[in-house]
């Protein structure tokens, strides 16, 4: 149950109490959705075209190393052969920071190294700012940042995923963080060259509320969610690739062997969306798309229903590890799969990176792949392009002008670009302690890999690429998986941009997730689904639908 | 927050206990010759009052002021409005009663409601009597290295967080866990305790059980141990054997903290759990597992509807209130102390 679930005129007219609000409902004046920079009364719609052009940081390419393998349909830039340490660049001539401190709080996928580790220091040293790492649980980070937003006491930075930015929590955005144009609109940002070639349509994504809030961290446009495969088990027991989800059910009855406690699949819910090409749930945007003159939402599509139907069935085929179906309660996925107790899993890409290389410290033999994402009936799929900055790192209000510059200068200091010792330091650390070089190889140790691993890399980042050099083959398979993938993806109606919805909408579809899951555990029918989207509608859905359409004319798609 | 009406332990009920005695000392004043004045008796109490002091201050800043916070609930609250909460809640608009109609118009709400009393009349029925089980068990043992070694045992599990709790109940009772994974060698598959919305309700009660009775124990002993032994030897010399004893003897004696702690337990019925129910949430979903408390949580704080989840708990802190009221006076009407008496 959504909790705006009444709409009675009485709640109508106390939200209607701002300005901004009653403009929006009574429909007589433009959305207000195009204002110029630097106002701080706007608080909904998005901004782009010409009033985003004044906002955004000019754009100066900077290349340092060509890539062996060039950005291609979306995908991010490739690189195979690590350079040597002599040969490394730097991008960052002087010191930028103050030395002052700064505390980050930050999502953390795995388990969070001690405070004061050698990886931490040596960043902080070389950038001089003495940042402190509030490294929280990026699965449940949503909980966590709904309670810290609230509180009149926030860290002075704070990095937010874009799929965290449900509820209310756009609103606090644009109510808690600082306005970055002053320091980097237009051609300010030259005073941080890494900066400056973070790519346009990032620095779009990072504008809230009007303003320039964010420092983005680019990503590739191809979706980020891989089915992945042990590839090691599946040659041992000679599968063959599944290349439809029918065949995948087949396939993973037979695969899964309970008694042996080998389970074929993870929960494929994500994929499944992806299978079925069903529109992007990532960014609450993404999830609208214009459709012959209409524009639909996600919810409301087939594909949507297929992917959750199908995802039932693996669970009622009992081929899904049961543990996952108590979510976190049950443990991680990621240790289920390299443990060998399911055989695919879905995950973020840099997980074939990540769980390679830690599994690679221990078992020489340890191989996974991605394999290709197919359609509902086994032929090309559909995919939606996700946003091409993700990941978003603000600085609170009250941060005093000279911390703004203390986080700029760790911003650019972690966005130089691949082939510099900056980029040598943010990706590998510090050598002996969290990596050895081996045949001219940077290899990542144990300590490395616990080190070594997101905080400093959210903050900041170059243009999307892939550059484990430890594991070209890797690198390779990245990026052609991203380029295989990124000709058959399509951009939804407002790709590309940021978009805060009206408050009183905020809460509409926050327990959408929560039910897709109920459903594909088998504890509620499709037919709840169907039922849930019509109340939606009603209880705001279709005055959402509208303001979006009114967006779209106003503003442009940004989609080709 | 709202929460806070109903003593949350012994010591804050014991609190007010003690003043509650006040007005009692007063009516038995006038019999006395020359009423004892308010500073004569501040004179002779002041060692006293001062050392309640540092507990009542903490009652007021802990519990007391933060009700105050309740406006919200008849709020449309922001928090993001100032940078300060406090002046966030002078600036959001007042709406009245709207959230509460908005809560009560809401099925899910009235199955959290459900939930949280099916979990409490369980507890009450499974767990409640088990401590006293236990410490009758305890109190027989006579060694006392076996009688040591058995209460820390039974008292470990209360130290351990839910999180661990839950985690080796995965492991024992989950679809992977060793049960399973034992019967599915012997062509029994399709166990799964930890998933199944049905039986979910035990589950909890059990997990509980598990972790907190050994805990429950302590008070229980204690009154135990203040049964002077002369009276068994008594019955013992009359012939009454080991049922009767403890039919005649230790049951009566534990009688006055049974009522008592019943009346708390009833007061805090509403409170049946929070980090169990949240971590298993996505177990057996939010139709089995969503209390009163986790509802609050998620639409307060995970959906950040501040207004709406503070208007909930503030209906579940005065149903709380009132059902310590109601069990209090039947104790009194069972001639027992309760938590106070007027």
């Amino acid at each position: 149950m959504t909790p705006n679930s009444v709409s009675t005129p009485s709640r109508r007219s106390f939200l209607a109490s701002t300005a901004v609000v009653t403009a929006a409902v009574a429909g007589g004046m433009p959305l207000l959705a195009a204002c110029g920079g630097g106002q701080e009364g706007r608080k909904e719609g998005t901004t782009s075209g010409k009033d985003a052009a004044k906002i955004l940081p000019a754009f100066a390419a900077q290349s340092v190393v060509t890539p062996d393998l060039p950005a291609k349909n979306g995908s991010t830039a490739g690189f195979t052969k690590a350079i040597a340490p002599a040969d490394l660049k730097t991008s960052v001539a002087k010191k930028l920071g103050s030395g002052g401190r700064l505390t980050v709080m930050a999502p953390f996928w795995g388990t969070p190294p001690a405070g004061s580790n050698p990886y931490y220091q040596a960043m902080n040293k070389a950038i001089g700012v003495e940042v402190t790492w509030q490294n929280q649980d990026g699965v449940t980070y949503d909980q966590k940042l709904g309670a810290v937003l609230a509180s009149s006491d926030i860290p002075d930075v704070v990095v937010v995923p874009a799929w965290n930015l449900t509820g209310r929590i756009p609103s606090a955005i644009n109510a808690k963080f600082a306005d970055l144009g002053p320091y980097l609109s237009g051609d300010k940002v030259k005073d941080y060259p890494n900066l400056a070639a973070v790519p346009t349509d990032a620095w779009q994504r990072a504008i809230f509320g009007g303003q320039l809030r964010a420092i983005p961290m680019p990503a590739s446009n191809v979706t980020n969610i891989a089915p992945f495969y042990r590839k090691d088990l599946f040659d041992k027991k000679g599968y063959s690739l599944p290349k439809s989800p029918d065949e995948f059910l087949a396939w993973a009855k037979e695969a899964t062997d309970a008694k042996s406690k080998v389970w074929a699949c993870d929960d494929m819910k994500w994929s499944a969306f992806n299978f079925f090409g069903a529109l992007s749930g990532g960014d609450k945007a993404l999830w609208w798309n214009l459709e012959d003159g209409k524009l639909i939402n996600r919810i409301e599509t087939d594909q949507y229903l297929e992917a959750l139907e199908w995802t039932r069935k693996l669970y009622a085929a009992h081929v899904v590890h049961p543990d996952a179906i108590s979510g976190k309660a049950g443990g991680d996925a990621g240790n289920r799969f390299t443990a060998g107790q399911c055989l695919v899993y879905n995950q973020d890409l840099s997980a074939w990176y990540g769980k390679t290389s830690e599994q690679r410290t221990q078992k020489n033999d340890f191989e996974m792949g991605a394999f290709d994402i197919f359609g509902p009936d086994g032929g090309d799929p559909t995919l939606w392009a996700v946003q091409p900055a993700s990941i978003f790192t603000f600085v609170s209000k009250k941060a005093s002008k000279q911390q703004i510059k203390d986080l700029l200068a760790v911003a650019n200091f972690c966005a130089a670009p691949f082939g510099t010792t900056e980029r040598m330091l943010t990706m590998y650390g510090v050598e002996g302690a969290d990596y050895d070089l081996k045949k001219g190889l940077p290899v990542k140790s144990t300590q490395g890999v616990n080190e070594v691993n997101g905080a400093f890399d959210y903050t900041g980042d170059p243009a999307p690429f892939t550059a484990y050099t430890d594991l070209p083959d890797i690198t390779r398979s990245i990026v052609e998986w991203q380029q295989r993938m990124g000709a058959f993806t399509k951009k939804s109606s407002f790709y590309g941009l940021t978009i805060t919805e009206p408050t009183r909408w905020a809460n509409l579809a926050d327990d959408f997730e929560q039910l897709e899951d109920d459903v594909v555990r088998g504890r509620k029918k499709i037919s709840d689904v169907q039922q849930a989207v019509s109340d939606w509608k009603s209880k705001g859905g279709d005055e959402l639908r509208d303001w979006y359409k009114k967006l779209l004319d106003d503003n442009g798609s940004a989609a080709k | 927050m709202a929460h806070s009406t109903v003593p949350r332990s012994r010591a804050e009920a014991a609190t007010r206990k003690a003043t509650a005695k006040g007005p009692a000392d007063r009516r038995r004043a006038p019999g006395r010759p020359g009423k004892v004045s308010l500073r004569l008796r501040f004179k002779r109490d002041r060692t006293l009052i001062l050392m309640t002091l540092p507990a009542v201050l903490l009652l007021l800043l802990f519990n007391y002021i933060p009700i105050l916070g309740n406006v919200v609930a008849f709020q449309d609250y922001d928090p993001y409005l100032s940078d300060n909460g406090f002046i966030a809640m002078l600036q959001s608009p007042w709406v009245g009663f709207e959230q509460f109609q908005r809560i009560f118009a809401d099925s899910a709400f009235w199955h959290a409601v459900q939930n949280t009393f099916v979990l409490f009349f369980l507890q009450l029925v499974l767990f409640f009597p088990i401590p006293i089980l236990l410490a009758l068990l305890i109190n027989s043992l006579i060694r006392p290295r076996v009688r040591a070694v058995a209460q820390a045992i039974m008292y470990l599990p209360h130290f351990f967080s839910w999180v661990l709790v839950v985690t080796v109940f995965q492991q024992v009772f989950g679809g992977a866990g060793i049960i399973a994974q034992t019967l599915a060698q012997h062509g029994h598959g399709g166990f799964d305790v930890m998933t199944d919305p049905e039986i979910f309700k035990y589950l909890v009660t059990l997990q509980s059980v598990w972790k907190d009775a050994g805990w429950g124990i302590i008070v229980f002993l204690a009154a135990l141990s203040s049964v002077p032994n002369d009276l068994y030897e008594a019955a013992a010399m009359d012939g009454a054997n080991r049922w009767r004893r403890i039919w005649h003897i230790t049951l009566p004696a534990l009688r006055p903290v049974i009522a008592l702690l019943l009346v708390l337990r009833v007061g805090d019925a509403l409170t049946v759990g929070f980090e169990q129910l949240l971590l298993q949430r996505q177990a057996v979903g939010p139709d089995a597992s969503e209390v009163l408390d986790t509802y609050v949580w998620w639409n307060g704080i995970r959906n950040q509807d501040f207004s709406y989840a503070a208007a909930a708990g503030l209906v579940k802190g005065v149903v709380g209130l009132s059902l310590v009221l109601v069990a209090n006076k039947v104790a009194h009407l069972m001639g027992e102390q309760g938590v106070y008496k007027k």
